[in-house]
């Protein structure tokens, strides 16, 4: 019985080796016969895999090729004259091929058999690559439970060099595609959004709100520049063609400083490539004017600027903001100038505007806080004291395409608080009640929570969105979007534009909010020491749309987009601009040197103005040229 | 009022001597300029002058119009710019711009014809040049001089190595805008179309030791009071009077005075 037992066993066995070897050599031969479709094929995985490509580009290849399979036929069926031939050609060409390779022709039979093998080879490929990815996907793939992870790792690899190698080609990224969209660079992965090789995202993602999250040194501002310059660009040739109105981008950089004035230079020859005419950068080289405000604006603006306390402290508070009230709206109009404000801040000034009604509201209330005028004056003559001459006009928003403010957010924060303020208000009034009405303005911020505590950032979404601006705000961090998580999540979620994450270490907020999709876990058997049965079972759970693991690993100049539940890596193209003009080399600190270099320019003084010393007498060249001074 | 342009049989390749490459470059640098302004450049009479413009137009290096008052105006083309190995965009002067134009080449070739200038081989650097090196980076409140004047190391003068920026002022300005400009340009330590942090660095020394301005008699005494405001800054303010020449003649006159 045992031995009857056993010999069925070793029967089945032999059976089961014998089944496997006919499977075997049935599928070598057929690989064999299909020789040129197998190679094809073999190819076709052979790039994807290198190249980190989706199956999909490999089908797209497989219809491409359809013309070509299409115009072999029309030709064979006009040769034959004959439908049976024409049916019959892909047989045909085979055995021709055969032939031709037998006799030694292996050039003209791989020309013979490609209209059928190429396309047939990519089909085969790419249905070979979906399956070894979905195996991966799902874990039931791989010689060791670990493949699956290594194989990720791996095609991540592939497909950052591929992207990289895409944008390094000269020219093969424009700034704007064919449709208008704004591209940014070359697509690593896509999860839940297409995969085309260029990333590019159409204009109104720009006219609303985004966020930007990314740490110092990750390529934040080559994104941001990258940005600006597609709405400019796009925003300029719609107003062109007569389907927008003109775009104005502002850009509140909120760090100030050497680093903040090195990325304005870099931006205003980026945006002048991408057709600005003019990119103002405040308060260095323009300023804007406080006083073109309405009267009751500019009462808000002015008492918000200075630092007041509440409780005991909300009365002084009110005082002066009714003494500012009289001094920015008396009969006679409000203030043109800093001086001219400053000035009014004077009880006799206020009681000669107002005596026209000595019996008025007004005078009420200036003899009320009559005694508390000259600390008010005190505290605005030191505030504008400290904000200088960039909010004293004159200019105003709709004098160039973009605006570059600078504001000592690291500082200077006191200062960089008021600014902000100022700015935000004069943007509103510009965008609500001047020509901003006629812009489509991009309001782009940068660590703006570091002087958003007179002005919550949520306070200034709110105001934009009624406004119809769009805003752009960017912060190194999670943490650094705004002061409260509320209002972080808050602004985040309302990024009807999307989110752009460069590598950060604290990503999964941000991450959580592309949402999550099924996915396929697998187990398997261990059947020994470094032994995987292909028995075990499957089970489906979430897992996130964005990996916050790829994120906090994203190398330099790459970028996660989360628009709508899906997640595209980018890699982003640099934007090179023209260089920018060197500055003359300063002449050598040495003391005053004999002859002709005495005449060198007078060495500066310590406080950096140059001291007025009288240049050598040129009167005689002057009086040769042009006569003698007048007198 | 405006040639023609020239028949395709007459624009052939220019043979240009070295008077005409010279002429033809201060043109492109003053946008444009009069005939009798020209003809001083080439240093030749004025029926002389308008026969070699003449040549110029024919080859569609430049062209030519009686844009106001006096001669026609004389401005490079696109293929004379290029010709020229300049950057600037081609446009005709600007009808507003034609007093200042005319005021500033006169100016330039008043100074030209100096004999120190000409000994320490001085060089004129034009606005146009100067804005054609910031690009469109123009600050909204970055004022450019109307030419700078720079005086190379070796000349035997006393202000040798020296940068002068040079202004012609033919209208009243307030004293407070006129002010600052002057003190905009006289602590300005970087070049023109350098990056914005080193426009003004403390610790640098300016870049222009003085600045010279050349007033029409309406805007000397605006000029002399805004010296006078910018306080010690003004000893390198030099004002004297716009040269014979300089202004437009009045309407209907044929030529402008000599």
């Amino acid at each position: 019985m045992i031995r009857r037992y056993l010999g069925l066993l070793a029967a089945l066995a032999a059976v089961r080796l014998l089944a496997r070897l006919i499977a075997v050599t049935a599928g070598v031969a057929l690989v064999v016969a299909a020789a040129p479709v197998s190679l094809v094929a073999a190819l076709a995985v052979a790039g994807a895999w290198t190249a980190g490509w989706p199956p999909r580009r490999l089908y797209h290849a497989a219809l491409w090729c359809l013309p070509m399979v299409a115009v072999w036929l029309a030709a064979t069926a006009v040769a034959a004259r004959s439908w049976w031939q024409v049916a019959a050609a892909p047989y045909l060409a085979w055995l021709a091929m055969w032939r031709q390779a037998a006799a030694g022709s292996v050039v003209l039979a791989a020309a013979t058999i490609a209209p059928a093998a190429i396309p047939l080879g990519l089909l085969v490929g790419a249905l070979a690559w979906s399956r070894r990815i979905y195996a991966m996907r799902t874990g039931t793939g791989g010689l060791s439970p670990d493949a699956p992870a290594v194989f990720d790792r791996r095609q991540w690899r592939h497909q950052v060099r591929s992207a990289r190698a895409r944008i390094a080609a000269p020219g093969a990224v424009p700034l704007l595609s064919r449709s208008g969209a704004i591209v940014t660079g070359a697509v690593i992965r896509a999860v839940g959004h297409p995969a085309p090789p260029l990333a590019a995202i159409p204009y109104r993602r720009l006219r609303s709100h985004q966020v930007v999250i990314g740490a110092t040194g990750t390529g934040k501002t080559t994104l941001l520049l990258r940005l600006w310059a597609g709405f400019l660009a796009r925003g300029l040739q719609r107003h062109a063609d007569g389907a927008g109105r003109r775009p104005l981008l502002v850009v509140l950089d909120c760090k100030g400083g050497a680093d903040s004035r090195r990325v304005a230079d870099r931006a205003r020859r980026v945006l002048r490539d991408a057709g600005a005419r003019s990119t103002a950068i405040w308060p260095d080289e323009a300023s804007l004017s406080l006083w073109a405000l309405p009267p009751p604006q500019l009462t808000t603006t002015l008492v918000d600027m200075i630092e007041h306390g509440t409780g005991g402290a909300a009365y002084y508070t009110d005082v002066m903001e009714a003494v500012v009230a009289l001094a920015v709206d008396p009969p006679t109009g409000p203030p043109a100038s800093a001086a001219d404000f400053l000035a009014r801040l004077d009880a006799g000034w206020l009681t000669a505007a107002y005596s026209a009604s000595p019996d008025g509201e007004e005078a009420a209330l200036l003899r009320s806080a009559f005694r508390h005028i000259g600390d008010i004056a005190l505290r605005f003559r030191t505030l504008f004291r400290r904000l200088g001459e960039g909010l004293d006009g004159p200019g105003g928003f709709g004098e160039a395409d973009a605006w570059y403010c600078i504001l000592e957010g690291t500082s200077e924060i006191a200062v960089a608080e008021a600014q902000a303020r100022a700015l935000v208000d004069l943007l509103a009034s510009y965008s609500a009640h001047g020509q901003g009405s006629q812009r489509e303005i991009l309001l782009a911020v940068d660590e703006f929570s570091a002087v958003a505590r007179r002005l919550p950032i949520w306070h200034l979404y709110e105001r934009a969105r009624s406004l119809g601006l769009a805003v752009q705000v960017s912060a190194q961090s999670w943490q650094g979007l705004a002061p409260r998580d509320d209002d972080r999540y808050r602004i985040a979620a309302t990024a009807d534009g999307g989110i752009w994450l460069l590598r950060t270490p604290h990503p999964e907020p941000a991450t959580g909010l592309a949402g999550s999709r099924p996915a396929t876990d697998t187990s398997r058997r261990v059947l020994g020491a470094a032994l995987w049965s292909r028995e075990g079972s499957s089970r489906m759970r979430d897992e996130p749309v964005a990996d916050p693991a790829i994120v906090r690993s994203l190398d330099v100049g790459q970028a996660a987009y989360i628009y709508r539940g899906g997640v595209t890596f980018v890699q982003v193209k640099r934007l090179v601009a023209a260089p920018a003009a060197l500055a003359r080399e300063p002449a050598p600190a040495a003391g005053p040197a004999p002859g002709p270099t005495a005449a060198h320019p007078e060495p500066p003084t310590p406080g950096g103005q140059p001291r007025a010393a009288p240049p050598p007498d040129a009167g005689s060249l002057l009086d040769e040229a042009f006569g003698k001074e007048p007198g | 009022m405006v040639p023609g342009p020239p028949s395709p049989a007459a624009a052939a390749p220019a043979h240009l001597a070295e008077r005409d490459i010279a002429g033809l470059l201060f043109v492109a640098d003053m946008y444009g300029a009069q005939l009798d302004q020209v003809a001083a450049v080439l240093g030749v009479r004025e029926s002389r002058a308008r026969a070699i413009t003449g040549s110029w137009r024919r080859a569609r290096y430049a062209q030519s119009a009686r844009l106001g008052p006096g001669g026609p105006w004389i401005w490079l083309t696109r293929a004379g710019l290029a010709a020229c190995g300049l950057p600037f965009a081609a446009t005709t002067p600007a009808l507003s711009r034609l007093a200042h134009l005319r005021a500033v080449t006169a100016v330039r070739l008043a100074l030209e014809a100096t004999s120190a200038y000409r000994a320490a081989g001085a060089f004129w650097r034009s606005e146009r040049r100067l804005r054609a090196r910031m690009g469109g980076r123009v600050g909204l409140r970055e004022h450019v001089p109307d030419g700078e004047v720079h005086w190379p190391d070796a000349a035997s003068a006393g202000w040798a190595g020296e940068c002068w920026a040079i202004e012609a002022e033919l209208t009243r300005k307030t004293v407070a805008r006129t002010a600052a400009i002057m003190r905009e340009i006289l602590t300005r330590t970087g070049d023109y179309g350098c990056p914005a942090a080193q426009v003004r660095v403390a610790g640098r020394p300016p870049r222009h030791a003085r600045v010279l301005y050349l007033c029409s008699p309406a805007a000397r005494p605006v000029v002399a009071r805004a010296r006078g405001a910018v306080g010690t800054l003004g000893a390198r303010v030099e004002i004297r009077e716009l040269p014979p020449g300089a202004g437009l003649p009045p309407a209907g006159g044929a030529e402008p005075p000599p």
